[in-house]
């Protein structure tokens, strides 16, 4: 792993909730790292585990999944199923050796900018620790 | 989706917000090498009338079928492009916005960096706005007429509102009468008012009202449907007394053979009523009921040689062989109004209440106080040998509020305020005797509130802080054990009567209610409002409505201001004629899904059913969604094992190919 | 076994008119060989056989059955289907009921307690292959061999299948018709044959299942004979979006076995089927037995035995675990 790596980071978001985080913590100008791109989606819920393998073969050497605090998902329950899903994902993932800190699911409500700047923090942080994820890249194909 | 993508990207640089720490200008000149994109261009401010303009006149000049907006959240602008392009001619769900305000310039400082990341944002937008769909939203017509359930006073007033305004209503009470608990109070704070006073006109209004069908005595049964057209189904109980022959005289009552055997629920069970009855004299309707747990003739068939109520109806009212009904109609909107329970004051076994007869509680004392009241207002209670005035008696507050032994953590927030109402009327009553409240904090927030419960202690009623700990007896006598915890000092305080201020509790019956309705609860167990500051009387479930105690503890002018609130709420709906049903929904390809039913248990919404189809001669079940139920989550697409239901705008396929752009250029 | 009461059982079965065959196992054409069997009518029922050799999961026809396109105004077939199984196929049946890929008066179930079968590798492995006709029964607490009139007591752990040695239900928990008597329960492993692996630090075990995906030949076997995967149209197989590519290689065997376990977690009622005609011999039972455990250890549930439970995949509880979120 040379100094200079840096992770790439590929960033769920439900909108109504962390999405709205995130964009607090960009009004509010709260600084972090650039490695991370966001998906909007509706609701944590819909995110398919599978993502998370899929982020991981195209390029992404760490992913994060951020929803409402349960209890306030704006559509009641997405976030729980989420929970389930991808705590499921995580420990059948780390079965197969890929590295815990890969994956990262946090709660991060519309008034919390300061908390997504530290779960983005951290999330590269473990990624950077893990380094890159050559071994499960997907092979492109030149046409 | 046969013609080709003509992709334009526009880059804001938001004045300096964006274009300090993104080089807007290589961003644009990145996207122009992207596939499918026609034009790029940058702005100072995209969202301004020339910056749509552009984008508008790119759409006609270049032929753009999508469009990219780098800019500001979509969260904040999304609605003003779909707009612009909308107008320029294409289908606004052709849009995608990429965050490079929020999320990119404002929170990193390199430019370098800044910049690589908005390529990124930008590649992933094209790769998803490619395979986007156009959509459209629908509408569908609303039934101009709303049903409320519950008949106290917040369902009267609130069906009293949606009347006045022009639409049919169907208020849906219970109880044989309709007022509810405010019908049981006998003042009202801090005004003093005579409850009945204020309330029985509006319930004979309600009654009376040519646009209100009152279904008293009946249950909802059946609810299905969503916003602007719920079936209803309601069954009307059985009175066994014809509705429209009744004049209300009472004579059956009179006459009945176990009159005045069973405890009156409208005293509270310290009146007595017969099996034939009306719940107290203002009861509207005037109707009388049996009831038939306790009729003679319904619960042994036999009463006497021939129920006595039979014989002396002079209108022939009566009839055994009455059966439940079931009324069916469609509404659309619906307002919940089924208020509260108080609290079960047995549920607190030191104060003794289940044990000792002058244990009372606040809606007792309510009953006691009031002139209608099964002693006709006056303070009398038996001590054991005799029947005497009492001279020492004591409040207790928060009793079964605050209290999490009990499972209640929240304050009822009209406890205060009664227990310092009564102790007024009993000042009133008994001038010589000496009243005590034992409080843990006094909560005077209303309009007026402080200010009576000022007059209240100047009227030498002693507030004492502490927590009762037990109640028990001491000859003819009860002992209040506490400790004055402001002075520190330990009590044991002789009296004569108890007045337990309960708390309100959701209604034991509210399962029943959220089954019907898809409601949730808050965790204090009442029901939950969409949004606790924005939405208070909205649920999640679009078209219903909370009104009055059942969303929360909460007093007489709060119930009425929220029951007129969700009385407007629901008119919306009503007064246009149509609702809007959401383009973005789930949708399910029937050709590949199994049946499974797993994303019918997952939907929120019961948006989705199984539906029995056809498919090349076998019957085979799929899923259905009903757009008008769905808010498209999407949390049903990964419990989709054959990935067939997905919702529009964020498929799979739209999503994978975002994945894929922002690892490739890492 | 109770082979007489079986075939008896079968025999009324399908001579009813509402059944439209029995499906259950036979010998096979030589040596251990046993091979499913849809017996039409009393005359089929003699093939009929139950012994430690019986590993297969009949359940996965259920759901293979095709619903090929009918020509117009001809009826389908909605005869009953009757079927044999052991403790671990009973929970298919159940997992099946749940997730509506079959019907409870669309099927008939013909229980037979099971005392474990045998691994057929390592059978062959300590005993030889053959192409002679030989008969493998359950003997006491072993098994014996029969081969060309000789008798081979078997010890029962050098030849049981390792699904049995961690099997929790060796009993039919769902059926219409119990052939013989319930076995005693015996005391599984807890570890679901997984501690080895779990005691490897993370790398290790990507080392382990690299090698392991490496040899994945993408036969999809795995998937065929899971009676659980029954999509008609699997993601696996699509196009657009495309989950996984077709190309044979690291990447897409690991994101093809993740996926594939992930679909299964807490749906896996461990019949150990994948693992068996693996041809490249992947302990695939390794991670349905570990999902398989992690959501009965963690969240309490075990797919397979209630058909009116909820699909754990399809349901939460408030307080499912999320010691993991940041």
């Amino acid at each position: 792993m040379s100094d200079n790596y840096e992770p790439n980071i590929v960033a769920f978001l439900c909108n109504w909730c962390s999405y709205a985080g995130a964009d607090l913590a960009g009004t509010s100008r709260v600084q972090y790292p650039a490695n991370i791109q966001v998906i909007r989606v509706m609701c944590s819920g819909r995110v398919n585990p599978l993502y998370v393998m899929n982020a991981l073969q195209q390029g992404a050497d760490g992913v994060l999944v951020s929803g409402c605090h349960p209890g306030d998902c704006h559509y009641m329950e997405g976030n729980f199923y989420a929970r389930r899903r991808l705590g499921m994902l995580k420990d059948l993932m780390e079965f197969v050796g890929v590295d815990p800190k890969r994956f990262h699911m946090s709660w991060v409500s519309a008034s919390e900018g300061h908390k997504w700047k530290e779960v983005v923090e951290k999330t590269v942080e473990d990624a950077r620790e893990a380094g890159p994820f050559e071994g499960f890249r997907r092979r492109q194909i030149d046409w | 989706m046969t013609e080709k993508p003509k992709i334009g990207v526009y880059v804001c640089h938001c004045g300096i917000n964006i274009s300090a720490t993104v080089d807007v200008e290589t961003v644009a000149d990145y996207a122009l090498k992207l596939p499918n994109v026609e034009v790029a261009r940058t702005y100072s401010y995209m969202c301004s009338d020339p910056g749509q303009s552009l984008i508008k006149n790119d759409i006609r000049e270049h032929g753009l079928n999508r469009v990219i907006v780098a800019s500001c959240s979509p969260r904040m602008h999304e609605p003003t492009f779909r707009k612009a392009i909308k107008e320029a001619g294409i289908n606004p769900y052709y849009l995608e916005m990429a965050n490079i305000r929020e999320q990119c310039s404002w929170v990193h400082h390199d430019i370098d960096e800044g910049t690589a990341k908005s390529k990124k944002l930008v590649a992933a937008s094209v790769a998803k706005v490619r395979l986007l769909e156009a959509l459209e939203s629908k509408e569908v017509d609303a039934e101009p007429s709303a049903l409320v359930i519950g008949a106290g006073i917040a369902g009267i007033q609130a069906a009293l509102d949606i009347a006045d305004a022009g639409f049919k209503v169907y208020l849906v009470e219970k109880t044989p009468s309709v007022g509810g608990r405010m019908a049981q109070l006998d003042k009202t704070f801090p005004t003093l008012d005579c409850s009945a006073c204020i309330l029985t006109p509006k319930m004979v209004d309600c009654a009376s009202h040519p646009n209100i069908e009152l279904l008293s005595y009946s249950e909802v049964e059946e609810i299905g449907g969503y916003i602007g057209n719920f079936d209803i189904k309601v069954r009307k109980k059985a009175r066994y007394v014809d509705f429209d022959k009744c004049t209300g005289c009472g004579d059956c009552a009179a006459e009945c053979r176990v009159k005045d055997r069973f405890p009156s629920e409208f005293d509270m069970g310290m009146g007595k009523r017969s099996a034939v009855y009306l719940p107290f004299p203002q009861a509207v309707p005037a109707k009388y009921t049996i009831d038939p747990e306790s009729c003679l003739y319904l619960t042994k068939g036999k009463c006497g040689k021939g129920p006595k109520c039979a014989e002396v109806c002079q209108a022939g009212a009566i009839n055994f062989d009455q059966v439940d009904e079931t009324v069916e109609f469609r509404v659309g909107a619906v307002i919940v109004a089924t208020g509260f329970d108080p609290f079960d004051a047995s549920r607190k076994p030191e104060y003794g209440y289940s044990d000792y007869p002058n244990v009372i509680t606040g809606m007792e004392m309510e009953r006691l106080v009031s002139a209608s009241g099964p002693t006709g207002g006056k303070i009398k209670i038996f001590n054991g040998k005799e029947e005497i005035e009492p001279k020492e008696v004591a409040f207790i507050k928060c009793v079964g509020s605050r209290d999490e032994s009990v499972g209640n953590e929240y304050c009822s927030r009209v406890c205060c305020m009664y227990v310092a109402k009564q102790a007024h009327l009993l000042r009133d009553k008994l001038p010589d005797a000496n009243i005590r409240v034992y409080y843990m904090d006094v909560r005077a927030f209303g309009k007026g509130f402080e200010e009576f419960y000022d007059r209240v202690r100047r009227e030498n009623v002693r507030y004492i802080r502490g927590n009762p700990s037990e109640i028990f007896k001491r000859g003819d006598k009860l002992v209040v054990k506490v400790e004055d915890t402001l002075t520190a000092t330990p009590l044991e305080d002789e009296v004569d009567l108890v007045v337990l201020g309960v708390g309100l509790e959701p209604r034991a019956d509210m399962r029943q209610t959220m089954e019907l309705l898809r409601l949730s609860q808050s965790p204090d167990r009442f029901f939950l409002e969409a949004h606790p500051k924005l939405r208070p009387v909205d649920t999640a479930t679009d078209g219903v409505f909370l009104a009055g105690c059942c969303q929360g503890p909460k007093d007489i002018p709060d119930t009425v201001a929220q029951a007129k609130g969700a009385a407007s709420s629901a008119m919306i709906p009503l007064a246009r004629g149509k609702v809007v049903i959401s383009a973005q929904v789930a949708t399910v390809d029937e050709s590949t899904c199994r049946g499974c039913g797993f994303c019918v248990n997952i939907c929120p919404y019961t948006a989705i059913e199984l539906v029995t189809v056809n498919r090349f001669g076998h019957e085979v079940e799929v899923a259905r969604v009903n757009e008008a139920l769905c808010k498209g989550c999407g949390s049903c697409s990964p419990g989709c094992l054959s990935d067939s239901i997905q919702p529009k705008s964020f498929r799979d396929r739209q999503i994978l190919p975002q994945i894929a752009a922002l690892g490739v250029f890492k | 076994m109770d082979l007489e009461q079986l075939r008896k059982t079968a025999a009324e079965v399908v001579a009813r008119d509402d059944v439209k065959y029995l499906i259950g196992w036979k010998k096979g054409s030589y040596g251990y060989r046993v091979a499913p069997v849809f017996v039409e009518d009393a005359a089929g029922v003699a093939e009929l056989i139950f012994s430690p050799l019986c590993t297969a999961n009949l359940t996965t026809y259920l759901t293979l059955v095709e619903k090929t396109p009918l020509p117009r105004g001809q009826e389908a077939d909605k005869r009953k289907v009757a079927l044999m199984v052991k403790g671990c196929d009973s929970r298919a049946v159940v997992q099946l009921l749940v997730e509506k890929g079959i019907h409870r008066e669309e099927v008939i179930v013909i229980g037979c307690p099971c005392p474990g079968v045998v691994d057929q590798s390592l059978l062959v492995e300590k005993y030889g292959d053959t192409e002679e006709p030989v008969e493998v029964k359950w003997n006491g607490d072993g098994f014996m061999l029969v081969r060309g009139g000789e008798e081979i007591k078997i010890p029962r752990d050098e030849v049981l299948a390792e699904k049995c040695r961690l099997c929790r239900y060796p009993n039919p928990v769902i059926s219409d018709h119990l052939i013989g008597a319930e076995v005693e329960k015996w005391s599984p492993a807890e570890d679901s044959g997984v501690s080895e692996l779990d005691a490897k630090d993370v790398d290790g075990r990507w080392e382990y299942w690299e090698e392991q995906f490496n040899k994945c030949i993408r036969c999809y076997s795995c998937r065929n004979v899971c009676p659980l995967c029954y999509c008609q149209d699997c993601i696996l197989d699509r196009l657009n979006p495309t989950w996984i590519n077709r190309a044979v290689n690291f990447s897409e065997n690991t994101a093809f076995n993740i996926s594939r376990a992930f679909h299964l977690a807490g749906r896996c009622i461990e019949c150990g089927e994948c693992e068996r005609v693996c041809p490249a011999n992947i302990p695939l039972g390794k991670i349905n037995r570990k999902m398989a455990r992690e959501v009965r250890e963690k969240y309490g549930f075990e797919p397979g035995l209630d058909p009116e439970a909820e699909p754990f995949q399809a349901s939460f509880k408030p307080d499912d675990p999320e010691d993991f979120i940041l």
